[in-house]
């Protein structure tokens, strides 16, 4: 890019976010101030502001971002590596109690976890993706850990989840815990490098970050549109993507499942998840998502894998195991490789697609080509 | 008692144009006024509503301007001499009506007064009426002097009733603004009774018969203004350039000779009677002089008259040179003054030039007009229920995301299309024109056109005009949301009643005709709100730009501020939480002042917080519940 300008306001953010469709509606910029709003699946500038400089644009996942500063600012030098960020460890868990099992999309550990941390008082509100009755999940805040498994469920469109953080954040809470994708967990890592002093008191109130792998999201209208003429009218009661494999969406609704092919619903990928590095959210405390086990997809349902970041994400797991609140069991082999590699692999998809987005190996849009660790990814698929 | 009926044959008093207007109609025993308001022509008949009662005259403010004229007409018809005020575009709302009636003619006196807005100072647009009485074969007085414009008044009425057609009077906004001495008359005691005598109907037909005499008549009064006082010649007997002017033009042309030091080189002819023209007259003039320009408000109305009238008498008059707006000495459009007048006549002579100004006192005058009057731009009042409504809309509109917009008309609510209603109303025309034009947005549906249409207007004009749009929108089921802000007021004009307010011009109590139930009587969705309850407001508009399966009405009802000011109503005691303000740092950015502007908000750059100015807010509390921080505080009252 002609320049990297890491700071700007409200209508440098539009700007960028117009021109080159990256806005992952992740709700960053949303409940900072009055001027933007979350609404539909899409960020609605509603006013103008004409400060040079604002939390909105620095806050943004998609602004320009110093990788290496932020991945050097917040983990632990010893931890990191180049494919899955800093990793503590990896564990396969899923819920130990049943009904919240019940609930969940696979193991329901993300629920088990965040309900601990509530009970425990690590945290004493929790900002979780609440099913708004229709396609588009909105933020939610949860200060009863009994409530948490009601919010169950993976959500294939990204709710404006910071939003309700910094919401929540301006208010009375004192310990907030987000469950986050990884864009999500971007904008909060971000946050926590504190780019503004006024804002150092709202961003300590967060203890906790649970990530999401995420491979994309959908937009909320392509996917509605592509729905529609599948449910015929039912409603539908959850949304699945089994492994590749698969290559299909699964659908239930109350008349059953119905499988839809992923080519089809490819096109609702949000176009800023082209430009994601992030597959197993690298920026939270610890990372969840559906285990890949020998026994194939019926099995690996049930489960989840755990990728443990920081000391944060430790304790809380360290907690979960003393406490019975989740189930172990030993994660197959080559399973960190197997992630590893499907990491990489968007990795170097999205990098490819920036460069071919912007016309230039030297432009990213809102990655610094000079940072150290693009050029290590970069020469890492050169060697293979 | 008011100035207009002071009964003191020979006094003088200061009168407003309109006001002389008014007395002139008094002593010419007017029994009937109907107007719509408009500016600049309301004090007409807002200054007779207040001696009707004492003078035994009924006035009322009409729905509009057409039934205004029908009223005048309906007790000219039955020997009651009426008057009907209103400005140039009610004309055009009036005219269908009046093309009849001059065809019908009239009884008893009825005099016509329209007064033009140049500049549109007040008004959506431009024009020139004058055009309307020679289109109509009418016969139009325009007053140069305020003695005239109460004499004309009389002239008017005696004439309309010796012809049996209505007479026109044509003001401008610096006549009926602009007050001067009037000497009084007498104030006609004595009243007959109301006849319509049935065995001769006004009918326009058949043509060959009414028109003809319509010509005939109109030629009488060609004949008749040779001898009124108010043609008159005032300069040397062969002057070098002659000015033939009209209307405001007398005291400007007078002035400007006198600054030019011209006054035994220029002549002046004032033309009272525009038209028809009184030939003889005009004849005269016209032979004094080679070079003739002239000075006239808007259009070159006279000065296309003369030179008609000149083209069927060139042998006779021999060469002249004509100058005005034709040839680009006086300005084609806009306001005369007295010193582009000045320019203009300068123009037109050699070795004439335009004194230079005293310096010392333009600067006085400068400094003086900077400090007694408080520069602002130009918007809506504080605490008006149209900010919140256009703030809903803007909210509303964003967040749908189609690209819909605002079509509206002429009223305060005008303001929607300036930065205090947030640029949000995008056409204006006529008086009801926001819902007429929407109903042709709202059939576009079918092919193809995906922006939403919202259209507003005020309770008065509601009435005025936007009902048969509206009408049309549901029988022809045309996608639109009408917004009728209706702050209980015509409020642009001065706050006159109208038949939603339960009140009449006169003061006395009235049925009130309910927005509301006249919208649910066509069958259409109607909701009511408050609009300054800006959240419900902006989350029923989304929810009614969704439905798009024909009219959907939105009555945002809050009295107009200025009105509950005067009640002595005031909402709310509005204050600044300093140590909550973020003035202009992130999450804020001066938010109330800055983007919501309402002009009882301030911003103190020295502390770097808002305010609110005590002496312009009026209470509403709508920038309480905007403020990010809450740190305005609003304490009902």
């Amino acid at each position: 890019m002609a320049t990297f300008n890491k700071t700007g306001g409200q209508q440098q953010l539009k700007a960028a976010m117009q021109q080159s469709e990256l806005c992952t509606n992740c709700g960053a910029c949303v409940d900072l101030c009055p001027y933007n709003v979350a609404f539909n699946d899409r960020i609605v500038f509603l006013d103008p502001c004409d400060r040079d400089e604002g939390r909105c644009y620095a806050f943004c996942p998609r602004t320009p971002t110093d990788l290496s500063a932020l991945y050097d600012g917040l983990f632990d030098a010893a931890d990191l590596t180049p494919e899955l960020g800093a990793v503590k460890g990896l564990y396969v868990t899923r819920a130990a109690d049943p009904a919240i099992r019940d609930k969940a999309q696979h193991g329901g550990t993300v629920s088990a976890l965040m309900a601990l941390a509530l009970k425990e008082g690590m945290i004493d509100s929790a900002v979780l993706a609440e099913d708004s009755g229709e396609l588009e999940p909105r933020g939610t805040v949860v200060a009863d850990a009994d409530q948490v498994a009601s919010h169950a469920g993976s959500k294939f469109v990204v709710s404006p989840t910071v939003a309700a953080f910094n919401r929540l954040a301006k208010g009375e809470a004192q310990a907030i815990g987000v469950v986050a994708t990884p864009c999500q967990a971007m904008a909060l890592a971000k946050m926590r490098l504190k780019p503004y002093a006024a804002d150092a008191s709202h961003i300590d109130k967060l203890k906790l970050v649970v990530g999401l792998f995420c491979g994309w999201a959908l937009s909320l209208q392509k996917l509605a549109g592509i729905l529609e003429p599948h449910l015929k009218g039912s409603e539908i009661l959850k949304l699945d993507i089994p492994p590749s494999g698969h290559a299909c969406m699964e659908v239930t609704t109350e008349q059953g499942m119905i499988t839809i092919p992923l080519e089809e619903i490819n096109p609702a990928i949000r176009p800023a998840c082209s430009g994601c590095l992030d597959m197993t959210a690298e920026f939270a405390d610890l990372s969840v998502g559906s285990a890949r086990l020998d026994g194939g997809w019926e099995e690996s349902q049930g489960w989840n894998q755990v990728l443990v970041r920081t000391e944060a994400g430790q304790k809380l797991m360290d907690l979960a195991k003393d406490a019975g609140a989740l189930e172990f069991r030993e994660a197959p082999a080559g399973a960190m490789d197997k992630l590893k590699q499907a990491s990489m692999n968007k990795k170097r998809r999205a990098l490819e697609h920036l460069a071919a987005q912007s016309g230039s190996e030297d432009d990213l849009i809102y990655l610094d080509p000079s940072d150290p660790l693009v050029i290590k990814l970069k020469q890492s698929w050169a060697a293979q | 008692m008011s100035i207009l009926s002071i009964d003191d044959p020979g006094k003088q008093l200061l009168y407003m144009g309109n006001e002389a207007i008014a007395r002139g109609a008094i002593e010419s025993g007017v029994r009937v006024c109907a107007a719509y308001p408009g500016n600049p022509s309301s004090e007409i008949i807002a200054s007779l509503a207040k001696v009707g009662k004492e003078l035994g005259i009924y006035v009322e403010w009409s729905v509009n301007e057409k039934v205004a004229l029908e009223v005048a007409a309906g007790a000219s018809f039955a020997g009651i001499r009426s008057l009907c005020a209103m400005k140039h575009n009610g004309l055009n709302v009036a005219v269908d009506f009046l093309y009849n009636l001059n065809l019908t003619g009239t009884g008893a006196g009825m005099v016509v007064v329209v007064a033009d807005d140049p500049l549109a100072l007040s008004s959506s647009n431009e024009q020139d009426t004058r055009h309307y009485a020679r289109m109509g074969d009418l016969p139009l007085l325009e007053p140069g002097t305020f003695q005239e414009g109460k004499d004309m008044v009389k002239t008017a009425f005696e004439m309309s009733e010796e012809l049996g057609i209505p007479v026109m009077l044509r003001s401008v906004t610096r006549f009926s603004h602009a007050r001067g001495n009037v000497t009084l008359g007498d104030i006609p005691r004595g009243q007959n009774k109301p006849f319509f005598d049935v065995t001769k109907p006004r009918l326009p037909k058949p043509v060959e018969k009414t028109h003809k005499l319509l010509h005939e008549k109109l030629a009488t009064a060609g004949q008749k203004f040779e001898d009124l006082p108010f043609n008159l010649y005032q300069g040397p007997d062969k002057p070098e350039l002659l000015i033939l002017t009209c209307g405001t033009g007398w005291y400007y042309t007078k002035e400007a000779l006198h600054h030019l030091k011209a006054t035994d080189r220029v002549g002046i002819a004032k033309v009272g009677t525009s038209w028809p023209l009184p030939a003889k007259f005009i004849t005269e003039q016209l032979a004094k002089s080679q070079r003739v320009l002239f000075v006239e408000e808007i259009d070159p109305f006279l000065e296309s008259n003369v030179k008609t009238f000149y083209a069927q008498n060139a042998a006779e008059l021999g060469p002249k040179e004509f100058l005005g707006k034709v040839t680009g000495n006086v300005a084609d459009m806009g306001e005369n003054t007295p010193d582009n007048v000045m320019a203009a006549i300068a123009g037109c002579l050699d070795d004439c030039v335009v004194p230079a100004r005293d310096q010392e006192h333009a600067a006085q005058a400068a400094e003086a007009s900077k400090r007694l009057a408080t520069t602002r731009a130009l918007g809506l009042c504080a605490g008006c229920p149209h900010r919140a409504t256009y703030w809903a809309v803007k909210n509303a509109l964003a967040l749908d995301g189609r690209g819909g917009f605002v079509v509206g008309d002429i009223g305060c609510y005008a303001q929607g299309r300036g930065p205090s209603g947030f640029q949000q109303m995008k056409t204006m025309h006529a008086m009801g024109s926001g819902a007429g034009v929407a109903n042709g947005f709202g059939q576009l549906t079918r092919f193809g056109m995906d922006q939403p249409v919202l259209a507003v207007c005020g309770d008065s004009t509601f009435f005025h005009a936007a009902i048969p749009a509206l009408t049309n929108a549901r029988y022809n089921g045309s996608n639109l949301l009408m917004l009728v802000l209706d702050n209980s007021a015509t409020a642009m004009t001065g706050f006159q009643p109208h038949p939603g307010t339960g009140r009449t011009a006169m003061g006395d109590t009235a049925p009130v005709v309910d927005v509301t139930k006249v919208c649910q009587s066509l069958g259409a969705e109607v909701i009511v709100l408050d609009p300054f309850d800006v959240q419900k407001t902006t989350e029923t508009i989304y929810d009614l730009l969704q439905k798009q399966d024909g009219i959907k009405i939105l009555v945002l009802k809050q009295v107009c501020a200025m009105v509950r000011t005067r009640m002595g109503k005031r909402l709310y005691k509005v204050h600044v939480d300093e140590s909550k303000c973020l003035g202009e740092a992130c999450g804020c950015n001066k938010y109330c002042s800055r983007v919501f502007k309402c002009p009882g908000l301030t911003f103190d750059k020295t502390t770097g917080k808002a305010g609110i100015d005590e002496a312009i807010c009026n209470g509403c509390g709508v920038c309480a519940s905007l403020c990010p921080e809450s740190a305005i505080i609003k304490e009902a009252l």
